[in-house]
């Protein structure tokens, strides 16, 4: 519960004074906020089956030239899957467990980037990017009248391509796909899996 | 005039900007989402095995034909419960079943097979509020709610008659559940989990 408030109280504090200061540096920075849609891959698909349409993402971009940006990224998908599946435990002691089990995956990427822009400026501009940093993985596995959950921060990357389209002279469209994989994870028992999914994202682009 | 139409815009996107992101948070304000469970919904059937167990060598059983019934501080209580026939009759089948042969003479037996139960009651409670009061616990906002509800177990351990020194059982199958239901289907939820747990263990039929 508490990362929730934390998450809650960061984006806040964004959107609220963030942006406004940056207003005496005209071009030079854009924030992005979009609505994402996440596709979990492997061992994530394989925990959550469910397509997420929970997710957010909000990034800071400092333009450096005319056709790259280097800047930080935040976003919030939430992944669940209610299951009657039987759950193979790959622990010391092996077993499984089967029940109606609420499985639940909130991922929180934090990361630097650096994205390179095609196009000319004040023009539609599809562009490529990387994302480095580290995921907060929050798993949760309620079963029965009980629940077991994994906190943990896992480092990843994520690859992403999209393309940002203006509006007007201030405001533009982007849309962008990444692809998320963490290389450290850990199951929700405690094993070691690697998280990935896709997350596609809509979003408006607000120029300073 | 130009000036003054671009602070309009900025007002109104960054406004845009604010409602949107507050949106997000509104919507993504569950990181847990979920629907109800019923009765049958909360139960859990667990199995645990030795990995260095031959199962394929152990094709005989023996188990008592009563159940250990133990109270909430762990004693065990001399009255049998209404399912313990119906349990010791399921847990056989399915033994017999995957190709067991059951042995009167616990000497005999390769295996003994022993079944314990026990239920608990459970008092829980929370503060039903609106969505600000989890943030800040006004108490005008609070309606308390106390609600409890009565858990059964059976727990059922297969052990091998001769390591019974080291206390290790070869495999322990836990079943758990509400059981706020009446007895019909108390009855039908028993049978079911009983074959599940025997179900999601092949391994005890490698001897077949």
């Amino acid at each position: 519960m508490k990362f929730r408030k934390i998450f809650y109280w960061l984006f806040l504090v964004l959107v609220c004074f963030l942006i406004p200061q940056n207003q005496g540096y005209a071009q030079k920075w854009f924030g992005a906020a979009t609505y994402q849609i996440s596709f979990p891959l492997g061992d994530t698909k394989d925990y959550t089956d469910n397509t997420s349409f929970r997710g957010v993402g909000l990034d800071f971009r400092y333009t450096l030239n005319k056709s790259t940006t280097v800047g930080m990224a935040f976003g919030w998908n939430v992944f669940y899957e209610r299951t009657d599946d039987t759950y193979e435990l790959g622990t010391e002691i092996p077993g499984a467990i089967t029940g109606t089990q609420d499985r639940y995956l909130n991922s929180f990427p934090i990361m630097a980037n650096i994205h390179y822009y095609f196009g000319e400026r004040r023009g539609v501009r599809p562009f490529l990017g990387l994302n480095a940093g580290v995921y907060r993985m929050v798993q949760r596995l309620g079963i029965g009248i009980s629940a077991i959950q994994n906190n943990r921060w896992e480092w990843g990357v994520a690859p992403e391509v999209g393309i940002i389209i203006p509006v007007d002279r201030e405001l533009s469209i982007m849309f962008n796909g990444k692809y998320n994989y963490a290389f450290t994870g850990e199951s929700v028992v405690g094993t070691d899996i690697n998280h990935s999914y896709v997350s596609l994202g809509i979003g408006i682009v607000w120029q300073q | 005039m130009i000036t003054s139409h671009l602070k309009r815009n900025t007002i109104l996107f960054r406004s845009i900007f604010f409602l949107l992101f507050t949106s997000f948070v509104f919507i993504l304000n569950s990181c847990y989402p979920g629907e109800a469970l019923t009765a049958s919904d909360t139960d859990v059937i667990a199995t645990f095995f030795n990995k260095d167990a031959d199962f394929s060598t152990k094709m005989t059983f023996a188990m008592p034909d009563s159940i250990v019934r133990i109270d909430e501080d762990g004693n065990p209580v001399g009255d049998p419960g209404p399912y313990d026939q119906q349990i010791l009759s399921r847990i056989k089948q399915n033994f017999l079943q995957m190709g067991y042969t059951e042995e009167q003479d616990p000497a005999n037996a390769d295996v003994h097979v022993v079944t314990f139960v026990t239920t608990t009651l459970w008092a829980s409670g929370g503060c039903y509020n609106w969505w600000w009061g989890w943030w800040y616990p006004y108490p005008g906002y609070c309606y308390p709610v106390v609600y409890t509800y009565t858990t059964g177990t059976i727990l059922t351990v297969m052990t091998d008659p001769e390591n019974q020194a080291t206390l290790d059982a070869l495999w322990i199958a836990g079943i758990n559940g509400i059981l706020e239901d009446n007895s019909a289907g108390i009855s039908i939820r028993i049978n079911n989990n009983i074959d599940q747990a025997f179900k999601q263990s092949p391994y005890l039929g490698e001897g077949k």
